[in-house]
């Protein structure tokens, strides 16, 4: 039956309150994986989403999970029909991970899928996708900076029957095991998965079989059909035309050179191609994306600017095309290695089609988030304790949007500032670490008529030798691009100041020990919009009191004269600046 | 209206709200009068005095005469609350540690939708201008690395003298360690004398963690100065009037405390009111014999779900106001945005939604013809018979059925090509799942099985809902107390004085530390006792309960337990491996547990208030009318008895469908569900036959 005709006998009582059903059912099991899974990634920083697919493999539900996850569960579904999909049987669950082989992600993303069965019929999937601790491969914690290729980033899975009629496949257990460093965890948190689907499955269950399980089949394809109907809308409000745009990065992992996401963005009624046609081939180091992860990086962009409160179905992505050419960065060759893929390249394609929709409808553009600067440093304490200490105080500042001013610090983008910060006085608890400043930088903000976030200055003592792992993808360059007449944000700057004094650029990528040591950091600012004459005057009086801005960039860049006193804006001296600026 | 209550000492509650002041007595049997008056937003003060005056000329008695008879006078008022919410607090300055100013306004970046990015954050409450630095140094361990700089405060009091500040926050890095240099730099403050109002986050709240502990120093400062003026006159206005004792505040602990104690604390008021809940929750566990309680506190926007397990409800520290994030012990409510006035439609492609969006009190409902056309709740009611045309809320508004027809016909049913029933009777399906949900989260996020639970429908649209959402629950049975519209200003009748005291600790949990259990708690409990004696209670009407937070080593989130003061570490141990147990579903035998705060908290008892005794009554009762009612089960309208509250007594009931309309609120029956009116006059809702 065609979608039309579906819709047209649908009680749209009956749809929103299945609608409803679903998204509640996946919150549940997102409560049921916050309660009962190991590692702390889950309950602080929700790395993990909980889905449902219908008997097709089309993701019906997604309300619960981080945007980075969004769009692309459908895959490695789709490979559980395609390897089992005669066979499929009630008590059954798959585990999967693989990008190529089994439409997974990046490889730390480890899916659970469990088969819904009524009367016999499989009528959905109810599945986990979850960040291990820890997967084997070329160094702990599940990333590997020096890994180029996938076997050195940890274990590979194809869709694999972990539990049969019920009963755990031990083998394929001790198996998983055995290829990781952390087993209490893991043994833990594929528990928590296994529990989070079964009550997925039993919810899931009982809604069809309140509805009869055609008329739920009917429903479900009735709610994916009004995401198709929700994203359409808002397609044809975009004139028809073509957009290009473009973001890159200015190293591959382990040289300096651009590399860049190339996008072509086809608007023709209510549908949308995305053609990535002449980004750059594969790199040699870790953020090769995955078609997985560019699914999850559109639809953050597409969503984040076209309007937040979509549905978070597979429907909304029946009106996109996407053309993402092998063997680049937004759709690596099977085997290459694409770990941190989920934060950057993410961030760039994000930004790409940002750039492309903003020039369809200027009003909604999104200037760019700066791209993060900090790693991690690792090391021993005195008691001989090992830790892993992220220098998350560090993070950057987002761009900004119309009516609001960047966020001065904020997650990536990718989680679209769902990673929180934490406070200095909790790391200094915790780690062997003591911060001197976290404070937000002057001039660093893109001006507009909303500015970027600010960034910060960060410096921070490690007192203990440690190994650094670098991550500055926003250093030295200015990653919080402008728009429409607003200003990029300044770049980030790092450096290390040695026991003995000496004073070290950060490198932006690889591996350093040192002795104990001192980093200081500029963490980079997102981009302004619109143009800084344009700013409220009143409130660039407040950003230089506030001292965000300095003297210079209050009259050169925004045109404003503040009063003898300093507490008012000179209405008078500003106009005649402004006027002849 | 017939009075019950009798002769004094009373005690009074009083619950002011978004759009009705609430106001109940209770006299020396129990017995319980409810009085509702507008409130007045512009002077919420003039709203206590209305329902004041309005009682007195109900009970026939001059205001001083009923005043001076007032044993207890308690109060919960959304005047701190409006104070943030409306921005109109304090010019407030901020001392804090050199390199670390901005805490308050980068906010650790938590935003509550992460899809949302384009609303920005409210108004930071103190501008970066006024949050100036103070050198020196504590480290984690508590260790003085580098003196205080008062020269830094002395400058820094110049700039807020020059700039008009009214309130002075100090957050010092690390205070919660070594509160010496906040000490050193409030006393400076002091004497500086800036301005009359200091908040201290070493006494405000002494916790881990600078952002919340500045936000919520931040918050204090903010409210304080216009709070303590407003309550301070409001007291003041009503000993002139003849009032004998001190004005008892609700906090958000759900306890009270004494306007005195508060004045400097105000950010302990910013749930006073709803918190309230608690009293009421207690009392009736205690009156019908059951520990497991979820109540559904439904009014004119919002529900609160708060949920009671074996007789506690649990207090969390986190509170989020307009995303103000705060740490202040709190009742954990859980609110969505489903009341009376809560809007329905069709979306752009199709989709039925109501809610969260309300019509407020203004236009309100179509119905109301104060000019909103969106239909709500209260207009899907009255199209399914379930309210009666005319007039409404004590005459303050009149529904007009046509209105509410007009609303549904051009909002829903003709867009979505249906009938007007079937678009009501949806509009209502969709909003008591959301309930329904709302209730299911908060029992099973909490580990906890929601059929194990009664549910308490109560607020003046709540029994409406609740029989409805009990049988799709599963629940044993739902509660609907008679005064139920009244529920905030009915639970502060039964509110104890409770003060909580926090001490952070971080030691490992072994054999060794029970000394600095029993230290930190004799120091807790100490001062637990000097406050509730400052409230006039003697040694032997207090009660201390002794609480620990603890954690696994190298987990950054906290598990409560409560145990006697002497319990010994391995029976810590086991107390927080059953809870974290319950809570997480596995524990961690091997791994090492931390201390994170010991806390004490003190109660002083205020007497009972004795459960007045309602003799059981055999004869049928009459309905004083029938009318065709919707019925979700029957798909259809109904012929269904009316029958007015006051003609049922305790003893009486019969079986659904029936509506039965109290002075403050409705209550829809269901067909099968069988309604009995109980020892304490409250109604008791059962399931006798499956949905």
């Amino acid at each position: 039956m065609d979608s039309k005709k579906v819709a047209d006998k649908l009680d749209p009582v009956i749809l929103a309150l299945t609608q409803n059903r679903l998204d509640h059912i996946s919150h549940q099991m997102g409560w049921v994986m916050v309660r009962t899974a190991r590692s702390p990634i889950f309950s602080q920083a929700h790395d993990f989403s909980c889905f449902i697919a219908g008997p097709t493999g089309e993701v019906v539900s997604q309300a619960d999970g981080i945007p980075i996850h969004t769009g692309s569960g459908g895959f490695g579904v789709r490979a559980i029909l395609r390897d089992f999909g005669s066979e499929l049987a009630e008590g059954d669950v798959y585990l999967l991970n693989d990008p190529w082989e089994a439409g997974g992600n990046h490889l730390p993303d480890w899916v659970i899928a469990r088969p819904v069965f009524v009367d016999g019929q499989m009528v959905g999937l109810t599945c986990n996708r979850a960040h291990q601790s820890d997967i084997g491969g070329g160094a702990a914690g599940a990333y590997n900076p020096t890994a180029t290729d996938a076997w050195s980033e940890g274990v590979r899975l194809p869709v694999i029957k972990l539990v049969e009629a019920g009963k755990t496949r031990e083998d394929l257990w001790k198996l998983l095991m055995l290829n990781t460093r952390t087993p209490h965890l893991q043994d833990g948190d594929l528990r928590a998965m296994l529990g989070s689907t079964r009550i997925g499955m039993e919810r899931v269950a009982a809604l069809v079989e309140e509805l009869g399980i055609d008329n739920a089949m009917d429903y479900f394809t009735g709610v994916l059909d009004h995401a198709d109907r929700s994203v359409r809308a808002e397609i044809s409000k975009l004139p028809d035309g073509v957009y290009e745009a473009e973001d890159r990065s200015d190293n591959d992992c382990f040289e300096i050179r651009d590399v860049t996401v190339r996008v072509r963005l086809t608007i023709e009624n209510e549908n949308m191609t995305v053609d990535f046609t002449g980004t750059d081939d594969q790199i040699l180091g870790f953020k090769n994306s995955s078609l997985g992860n560019t699914y999850s990086a559109i639809y953050t962009a597409l969503a984040s600017f076209l309007d937040p409160n979509l549905p978070h179905n597979e429907g909304a992505f029946r009106c996109v095309d996407v053309i993402a050419p092998e063997g680049t960065i937004v759709n690596a060759n099977e085997g290459a290695p694409t770990t941190m893929c989920t934060v950057f390249f993410a961030h760039e394609i994000i930004h790409a089609v940002w750039k492309a929709l903003a020039q369809a409808d200027p009003d909604r553009g999104c200037a760019g988030w700066a791209k993060n600067v900090f790693g991690i440093s690792v090391g021993k304490e005195d008691s001989g304790h090992p830790y892993v200490f992220y220098h998350g105080a560090a993070a950057a500042g987002s761009g900004a949007v119309d009516g609001r001013d960047g966020f001065n610090q904020i997650g990536h983008v990718c989680t679209l500032g769902g990673l929180t910060m934490p406070n200095v006085e909790v790391y200094e608890q915790l780690y062997p670490v003591m911060f001197h400043r976290q404070e937000f930088r002057i001039d660093a903000a893109g001006p507009g008529k909303y500015r970027g976030g600010s960034g910060c200055d960060y410096e921070v003592d490690i007192l203990t030798p440690a190994t650094h792992s670098f991550r500055g993808e926003g250093l030295n360059y200015e990653t919080g691009y402008g728009i429409n007449g607003g200003k990029n944000g300044a770049s980030g700057r790092m450096h290390l100041r040695h026991s003995d004094g000496e004073i070290e650029e950060a490198p932006k990528f690889g591996l350093r020990r040192t002795d104990t040591v001192r980093f200081v950091t500029q963490s980079p600012g997102g981009g302004g919009y619109g143009p800084p004459l344009e700013r409220d005057p009143e409130l660039v009086l407040r950003d230089w009191r506030d001292g965000i801005i300095s003297d210079v960039t209050m009259r050169d860049i925004y045109g404003v004269v503040a009063s003898a006193d300093g507490k008012s804006v000179d209405s008078g001296a500003t106009n005649a600046l402004r006027g002849s600026m | 209206m017939t009075i019950t209550i009798k002769s004094p000492p009373w005690r009074v509650g009083v619950d002011v709200g978004g759009t009705f002041t609430d106001l109940v007595v209770a006299d020396s049997d129990g017995r319980t009068e409810v009085y509702k008056v507008p409130s007045v937003p512009a002077d919420p003060g003039e709203g206590v005095i209305d329902a004041l005056l309005t009682a007195c000329a109900s009970l026939n008695q001059p205001i001083e005469k009923f005043l001076g008879n007032c044993q207890f006078f308690l109060h919960g008022s959304t005047v701190a609350t409006n104070t943030l919410l409306e921005g109109k607090g304090a010019v407030v300055g901020l001392l804090t540690t050199t390199g670390f100013r901005d805490s308050l306004e980068a906010r650790r970046g938590l935003r509550k939708d992460p899809w949302d990015h384009r609303t920005p954050y409210p108004p930071v409450l103190i501008p970066r201008y006024l949050r100036l630095p103070v050198g020196g140094r504590i480290d984690a361990k508590g260790n003085e690395i580098e003196p205080v700089n008062l020269d830094d405060v002395r400058i820094a009091c110049a700039t807020f003298r020059d700039e008009g500040v009214e309130s002075i926050a100090v957050s010092l890095l690390n205070s919660f360690v070594n509160t010496s240099h906040e000490d050193a730099v409030a006393k400076l403050v002091r004497d500086e004398n800036v301005c009359e109002w200091v908040s201290v986050s070493s006494d405000i709240v002494p916790i881990m963690g600078e952002y919340e502990r500045t936000s919520t120093t931040a918050v204090n400062a903010y409210v304080m100065p216009r709070v303590a003026t407003y309550l301070t006159a409001l007291q003041q206005k009503l000993i002139d009037m003849g009032l004998k004792t001190k004005l008892l505040m609700l906090q958000s602990n759900g306890g009270a405390a004494s306007l005195d104690q508060l004045i400097r604390q105000p950010v302990n008021l910013l749930l006073s009111g709803p918190s309230a809940g608690v009293g009421a929750m207690q009392h009736l566990a205690t009156g019908i014999g059951e520990n497991n309680l979820v109540s559904m506190e439904i009014g004119g926007t919002s529900c609160d779900v708060m949920l009671m397990h074996e007789g506690r409800v649990a207090i969390t520290d986190a509170l989020s106001v307009n995303d103000y994030d705060l740490v202040t012990p709190s009742v954990d409510i859980h609110t969505v945005g489903a009341g009376g006035g809560t809007i329905s439609g069709i979306d752009g492609a199709g989709l039925m939604y109501a809610g969260p969006e309300g019509a407020g009190a203004n236009p309100g409902p179509a119905a109301y013809g104060l000019g909103g056309t969106r239909p709500t709740v209260t207009d899907a009611h009255l199209v399914l018979g379930r309210m009666r045309p005319g007039p409404y809320a004590g005459g303050s508004v009149s529904l007009d059925m046509s209105l509410a027809e007009k609303a549904l016909d051009t909002e829903i049913a003709n867009p979505a090509g249906i009938s007007r029933t079937d678009a009501a009777a949806g509009l209502i399906r969709i909003v008591e799942q959301n309930l329904l949900h709302a209730v299911e989260r908060i029992s099973i996020q909490r580990g906890y099985n929601p059929g194990r639970f009664i549910l308490i429908a109560c607020g003046g649209a709540g029994p409406m809902h609740g029989a409805s959402v009990g049988r799709k629950l599963g629940a044993r049975a739902v509660y609907i107390p008679r005064q139920a519209g009244a529920f905030c200003a009915i639970g502060m009748q039964h509110a104890d004085v409770r003060r909580d005291f926090v001490q952070v600790v971080m030691r490992e949990l072994n054999a060794d530390t029970a000394n600095v259990i029993s230290e930190g708690y004799t120091h807790l409990a100490k001062q637990a006792l000097e406050a509730l004696q400052n409230e006039g209670f003697s040694e032997e009407n207090t009660e201390f309960g002794y609480e620990l937070d603890l954690h696994y080593e190298g987990q950054q989130w906290d598990v409560r337990v409560a145990l006697d003061p002497d319990a010994m570490p391995d029976e810590i141990r086991t107390a927080f491996e059953i809870e974290y147990d319950r809570q997480f579903g596995h524990i961690n035998p091997e791994s090492r547990i931390n201390i994170a705060k010991l806390r004490v908290v003190g109660i002083g008892k205020l007497p009972p208030l004795e459960d007045p005794k309602f003799d059981a009554v055999k004869v049928e009762v009459s309905p004083i009318e029938r009318r065709p009612v919707y019925a979700e089960s029957a798909r259809d309208f109904l012929d269904t008895p009316i029958y007015r509250g006051a003609d049922l007594s305790h003893g009486q009931g019969f079986v659904g469908p029936a509506i039965i309309e109290e002075a403050t609120t409705t209550i829809l029956v269901g067909p099968g569900d069988r309604v009995t009116v109980d020892a304490l006059n409250n109604y008791m809702v059962t399931f006798v036959t499956e949905d």
